[in-house]
């Protein structure tokens, strides 16, 4: 039964190997030239992924203790993502798929963050809502069933961990700054500085996080290089406040909408612990399940996808041959 | 090496171009031009599929010989990625060929020339070229300039070895330029500027290595962002929102 899964939509090159809710392994390399660049180069990134796809590859067959004739299906991201990047993880989940006359199951990333959930151990099942940040996406899924999910909210904008890395440069950060800024934040007053609570007057779902970045460019400019230095951790505080503030308001409002038994967190910036206690404490106060999965299953990586794939259509061999990848596009996982 | 029954592609220009060999005899061959953007992704491995077909399927195939550049870098790594996927899957060796090789050895075999000049349209107003001998065994490192540094290049050539024969689609794009000092270039549809895969063929079957390691992409430039990061020698700023 093992599913061979590929993953390459941003910075990371993933491979997993899945047996149905199983994962038997899950190899994620996290491309860390990006730091010199101050963030993720589409160009930059598919060069990595071209050298990592098979070694990659390799390393999750090897830690599954499978081979490739074990393997009965080849699932993979199709899209959104930067497109360079995709292609080449499309391509090479085609041509392994190709001469075994395997299927081939394309996958909406973002499907693979909501199925993330639904992995062993202790899968989630849907009805439930999941928030899903990163540096990439900020949205909020409703998922009604396995099969996909509806997006109630999303950003305007910036994604909330793009808004995170931002800040994080400006407070000389390295990258990605979502860690960094956390650990300074521990350190400083939440309240020294304030920020607007963005969107807070806006009755939808919707987020935005561009307003926030500028108040940060304000406040670093009236404080001058020095003060910003030395008040940088009640600045990563503030900051990050707000960010969690925004993301946990509109969660609870679209909890205020529906009648849902849990709320599942994905993307990168779920490792974020404040945010992680915000929604134990907003899902406690309303006594409804709050399913985390781990820090590896959150980041991008292949497993998701695999998971997402046993819940979408496989395209049998030959007709994927002429099947391409979408750097925007179709979008629900349907 | 022995290689009989070849597959060859290269999607490094805007054409997808697919081959097979059994023998002597060429089994398949297809050169698919760009739609809007070129449809290296929807094509690629639709004709390799076919045109491994047309030497009696995977188990019959010896090598999967590999055009890797220079050109567009998507369509280099599409053609990279789809060799070693189908390497590694179907256990066929496969064999990296430089395409500027290949695109030599096409114009040699076509025009009869014994020294010859494969030019591919570098954009940025530049051309990826080098010099080759006829048979495609390359006489110098691959390079990529302005037409007006490839002509003063031509120049000194003429004046001593000879002007090698100038052909490719580099050649038909830059065609005013090189006219203008002289060097007179075949009619745009002629196949002489055509990359021709049985030559990707010959030249893998050919090779002294094969494996995963001479599947190396030939970009000939950096990245845009590492320019920038080492000219200014510090990080870049993000770009603007
Ligand atoms: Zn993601």
């Amino acid at each position: 039964m093992p599913l061979l899964a590929i993953e390459t939509s941003c910075d990371d090159t993933c491979a997993a190997v899945l047996d149905g809710a199983q994962v038997l392994s899950n190899v994620i390399s996290s491309q860390a030239d990006h730091e010199r660049y101050g963030g993720v180069v589409p160009e930059v990134a598919s060069r990595h992924h071209l050298e990592l796809a098979i070694p990659v590859l390799d390393a999750a067959l090897a830690g599954a203790d499978v081979d490739f004739d074990a393997i009965d299906g080849v699932a993979v991201t199709a899209g959104p993502g930067l497109i360079g990047a995709l292609l080449v993880g499309l391509s090479t989940a085609k041509s392994i798929a190709a001469p075994r006359q395997l299927p081939l199951i394309p996958v909406d990333h973002l499907h693979g963050h909501v199925a993330a959930n639904f992995l062993e151990p202790d899968p989630l099942e849907p009805p439930f809502l999941c928030l899903i940040a990163s540096g990439g996406h900020t949205m909020l899924a409703a998922v009604g069933d396995h099969e996909g999910f509806e997006i109630v909210g999303e950003t305007l904008d910036d994604a909330a961990g793009e808004a995170i890395d931002k800040a994080a440069r400006m407070l000389g950060l390295g990258f990605p700054g979502g860690p960094e800024l956390e650990r300074l934040a521990r350190s400083g007053d939440p309240e020294a500085f304030s920020f607007p609570v963005a969107m807070a007057r806006d009755p939808g779902l919707d987020f935005s996080f561009s307003g926030l970045k500028t108040a940060l460019v304000y406040i670093c400019r009236d404080l001058g290089e020095e003060q910003t230095r030395d008040r940088a951790a009640d600045l990563a505080a503030g900051f990050q406040a707000a960010v969690v503030d925004q993301l946990v308001t509109k969660l609870g409002r679209a909890l205020d909408r529906g009648d849902w038994p849990a709320v599942a967190l994905g993307g990168g910036v779920a490792a974020n612990g404040p945010l992680r206690e915000a929604v134990a404490d907003l899902c406690q106060a309303r006594g409804i399940r709050f399913k985390q999965v781990s820090r590896e299953l959150c980041t991008d990586n292949a497993a998701m996808i695999g998971s997402a794939a046993r819940f979408s259509r496989p395209i049998p061999y030959p007709d994927y041959l002429g099947f391409d990848a979408f750097a925007t596009g179709p979008r629900g996982g349907r | 090496m022995s290689a009989v029954r070849v597959l060859s592609f290269d999607t490094a220009t805007d054409d997808t171009v697919v081959a097979s060999v059994d023998g002597g005899r060429t089994a398949f061959e297809k050169v698919v031009s760009p739609g809007e953007r070129p449809l290296h992704s929807q094509m690629l491995l639709q004709l390799a599929a076919e045109a491994v077909a047309a030497v009696g399927g995977w188990e019959e195939l010896d090598l999967i010989a590999v055009g890797t550049g220079p050109g567009t870098f998507t369509g280099i790594r599409i053609a990279v990625a789809t060799g070693a996927g189908l390497s590694a899957s179907s256990g066929v060796p496969a064999v990296g060929v430089p395409t500027l090789d290949a695109l030599a050895r096409s114009i040699g075999a076509r025009a009869g020339a014994e020294r010859v000049m494969p030019l591919l349209d570098a954009r940025r107003g530049e051309v990826f070229g080098g010099l080759h001998r006829g048979d495609g065994e390359p006489l110098e490192e691959p390079f990529a300039i302005s037409p007006a540094r490839l002509i003063e290049r031509l120049a000194a050539e003429s004046r001593t070895e000879g002007a090698p024969l100038v052909a490719g689609p580099g050649a038909v794009r830059f065609r005013d330029e090189l006219l203008r000092a002289g060097l007179v270039t075949e009619p745009d549809g002629s196949p002489v500027h055509r990359l021709d895969g049985r030559s990707i063929c010959e030249l893998g079957a050919a090779a002294e290595r094969t494996g995963p390691e001479t599947l190396k992409p030939l970009y000939l430039r950096i990245p845009d962002a590492q320019l920038w990061l080492e000219r200014d020698g510090k990080n870049i700023d993000p770009p603007p929102d």
